[in-house]
């Protein structure tokens, strides 16, 4: 096996397709997280209310989203509703990077399952009796959800949000298998086309784990910050 | 008794947990400056009773009035009648996520449209009513059970209620607190707000009660002032009641 | 929904079985397979890293731990990818793409494995381990009989979750064409080419039905495990995963 020598990604057109495959790997994860953070909320809100219909599509949705893993995900959004779409819709994305928009809405809902669950189990654990104090106190349900129970419910998920943030940038990975030139595209590429493996795979790794200690050390940074002050 | 409306009135109040008769035809009134003791032994409905005041809990047959509107009519905005009426609860319930200052300062700025100024002073105020002046900017986690009770009597003041209702709100203390929250509260009662309190501080009533209600399965069986109550009670259940509570 | 029994009927056995018997095994029969024999060989590796973790002495510490963070922190697909460059390396042979999904799966998922065993032990009360070695049990004779035990009755459901997990992260054998579920799924479709749909939301439904099934088992073990520990007197209440924690993919 030859030496290591990690100047081959600087030659010829390399860097320019690290970059891309960089800053698309972080478009992707960004707004599949905004998706993902929004309707999560959304969800959860959803199934606080009384109606049983309501309970039970949330309840559906996350099932689903849960259950079926996100590469097959990402193959029925790609290859399967998009036939689906009327045919100027199609045309229109396909001439705006449709593998790309299929691959966020993909992960974005599949994350928004996780994360409707974790705003879930943080706001089942505020008792009962800080939404009455509120009420009494003469708040809408919509304000004392606002300005009482959702602060103290998300200070409580926040750990596994953080964890469910870190798997939302992992998966975007797996935009690959349909194409979308993200980072892991860049690598099979360029290992496939100069055969220096180690040295693509072990950048890739280190941006990988970087990013990934990145978001777990800045969640712990958060947690600490929002922590309420206590003996 | 005066001819001015009463602040609080109960006509033939009923209440039902599925089979359970919480309430039984409750009818009773609180004139204004009035202090009202409720006791009696557990499960009797009296915390119940004073829940009903702010509708946290809802009523099947009867009316209550608050200075004079019907609590159930349809025109009635429920949550602006709620900011009316100040209510103090036995586990205190402060938002653990907000200062003290803010923990006082939310329903007014929210409900009331107060400026963050104008309601961070009447904060200060209410606190050094309360003798906490200097915990404003404290967190309910740093205070003990006493001070966050007396914190949440301030929170309760900030609306500038015409009556306050508290339920047990000493009971949840260690005993060595119970005393600076009563004091509170009987300077609130000298200063002339209507009050009504659950409670088992039979000394308490005895200093600044007006008039007590003794409560058994759901009904008012027994009123009177507080003095006659105590060393008189006219009916069975109140005596054993009482005998009860001075032999433990 | 005419054309979705219509390709179960045609293509039904070369997603269950793939083209067994005139042919290698694939489809579902394969991802359960990789999915069994991960998780079954994926368990010993994680009890040990798990032990490694706990233990005080730092050699075997910081590699245990580097193994589980570099785990937590790549996407399953770049393990794949150094697996299948390291592993003919390591072994001087060429080996099947099955080989190197399963070798994956056993360290990827050991990694995960270690820090759900770890959490069951940890969670257990001190005195345990303090009584066993009290009546002469050596450390691993107390691990091997006391402690280990107890712990992994309380973290089967978010074992089984993980073996859910493992089921979803065998479909990624597609992009290094191993013969399994989504490869069988994604071959149908190249051959009909004119129902993308209905073939995917077939593939999406296997899985769900299979998935479900088994987070709703463990789910109900959950259930049962908590009530069997509120029961017990001594000790501090076991804290049973939450299940959404453990999933990794």
């Amino acid at each position: 096996m030859s030496p290591v020598d990690f100047s081959v990604l600087a030659k010829g057109d390399y860097p320019q397709l690290i970059a891309q495959g960089l800053v698309t790997m972080l478009e992707l994860a960004l707004l599949a997280w905004l998706l993902a953070v929004l309707v999560g909320t959304v969800l959860a809100l959803v199934r606080m209310t009384t109606s049983r219909l309501a309970q039970s599509a949330v309840a559906a949705w996350v099932e689903y989203h849960q259950n079926v893993p996100m590469l097959v995900q990402i193959l029925l959004w790609y290859f399967g509703i998009a036939t689906l779409l009327p045919p100027g819709v199609q045309l229109w994305i396909n001439r705006h990077a449709g593998e790309f928009v299929f691959a966020t809405i993909a992960v974005g809902l599949a994350m928004s399952a996780y994360i409707s669950e974790d705003l879930r189990g943080g706001i089942r654990s505020i008792p009962k009796s800080q939404l009455e104090a509120a009420r009494a106190l003469g708040l809408t349900y919509l304000q004392s959800f606002r300005k009482v129970v959702l602060p103290q419910a998300v200070r409580i998920a926040l750990p596994t949000l953080v964890n469910h943030t870190v798997l939302l940038f992992k998966n975007t990975s797996l935009a690959m298998a349909i194409g979308v030139v993200e980072l892991t595209y860049v690598t099979r590429d360029i290992e496939s086309q100069s055969f220096k493996t180690v040295e693509v795979y072990l950048f890739t790794t280190v941006v990988y784990l970087g990013i990934s200690l990145l978001l777990m050390t800045g969640g712990s940074f958060l947690e600490r910050r929002l922590a309420v002050p206590g003996r | 008794m005066s001819s001015v409306a009463p602040i609080i009135r109960f006509e033939a109040v009923d209440k039902w947990y599925a089979e359970y008769h919480a309430l039984a035809n409750i009818n009773a009134e609180v004139a204004k400056g009035e202090v009202v003791v409720v006791c009696g032994p557990s499960g009797s409905g009296k915390s119940t009773l004073i829940r009903t005041v702010n509708r946290l809990e809802e009523i099947q047959k009867g009316r209550i009035y608050f200075e004079g509107q019907d609590i159930h009519a349809g025109s009635l905005e429920l949550n602006k009648f709620r900011s009316h009426v100040g209510f103090v609860f036995q586990s205190f319930n402060l938002f653990p996520h907000l200062s003290v200052a803010d923990n006082i300062m939310l329903a007014p700025t929210t409900v009331l449209k107060r400026s963050k100024a104008d309601a961070r002073d009447k904060a200060a105020q209410l606190l050094t009513r309360v003798g906490l002046a200097s915990k404003i900017d404290a967190y309910p986690g740093q205070l003990s059970g006493g001070q966050q009770q007396r914190v949440a009597i301030a929170r309760a003041l900030a609306m500038d209620p015409p009556a306050m209702l508290f339920d047990e709100p000493t009971s949840a203390l260690d005993p060595e607190m119970v005393g600076e929250v009563l004091q509170v509260m009987k300077s609130l009662a000298r200063d002339g707000m209507t009050m009504i309190c659950v409670t088992h501080e039979m000394n308490f009533a005895r200093e600044v009660a007006d008039r007590v209600w003794f409560m058994d399965e759901g009904r008012i069986v027994e009123t009177g002032d507080p003095e006659s109550f105590f060393s008189n009670p006219k009916t069975e259940r109140a005596r054993r009641f009482l005998s009860d509570l001075r032999s433990h | 929904m005419g054309d979705i029994l219509a390709i179960l009927r045609d293509f039904g056995p070369l997603l269950l079985i793939g083209q067994y018997p005139n042919g290698p095994l694939g489809g579902l029969a394969i991802t359960l397979l990789l999915s069994v024999l991960g998780i079954a060989l994926a368990f010993p590796l994680g009890v040990a890293l798990a032990l490694a973790r706990i233990s005080p002495f730092k050699w075997l510490y910081w590699p245990a731990t580097a193994v589980v963070y570099v785990m937590r922190g790549l996407p399953l697909i770049m393990v794949i990818f150094w697996v299948y460059f390291f592993l003919p390396v390591l072994l001087g042979r060429p080996v099947s793409g099955f080989t190197t999904m399963l070798a994956t799966l056993v360290v990827y998922q050991g990694a995960y494995l270690a820090e759900i065993v770890r959490a069951g032990i940890e969670s257990l009360p001190k005195g345990q381990m303090e009584a066993a070695r009290a009546v002469g049990l050596s450390y691993m004779q107390a691990m091997r009989k006391v402690i280990l035990p107890q712990a992994l009755y309380n973290m089967v459901p978010s074992m089984l979750s993980q073996f859910v997990s493992t089921i979803k992260e065998t479909s990624l054998g597609y992009v290094i064409s191993v013969n399994e579920l989504t490869f069988a799924a994604n071959q149908i479709n190249s051959t009909l080419l004119s129902k993308p749909f209905q073939v995917f939301a077939i593939l999406a439904g296997i899985y769900f039905i299979l998935c479900f099934c088994l987070t709703q088992l463990a789910r109900h073990l959950e259930r049962r495990i908590s009530r069997r520990r509120a029961g017990q007197a001594a000790g501090a209440p076991v804290p049973v995963l939450p299940i959404a924690l453990a999933t990794t993919e």
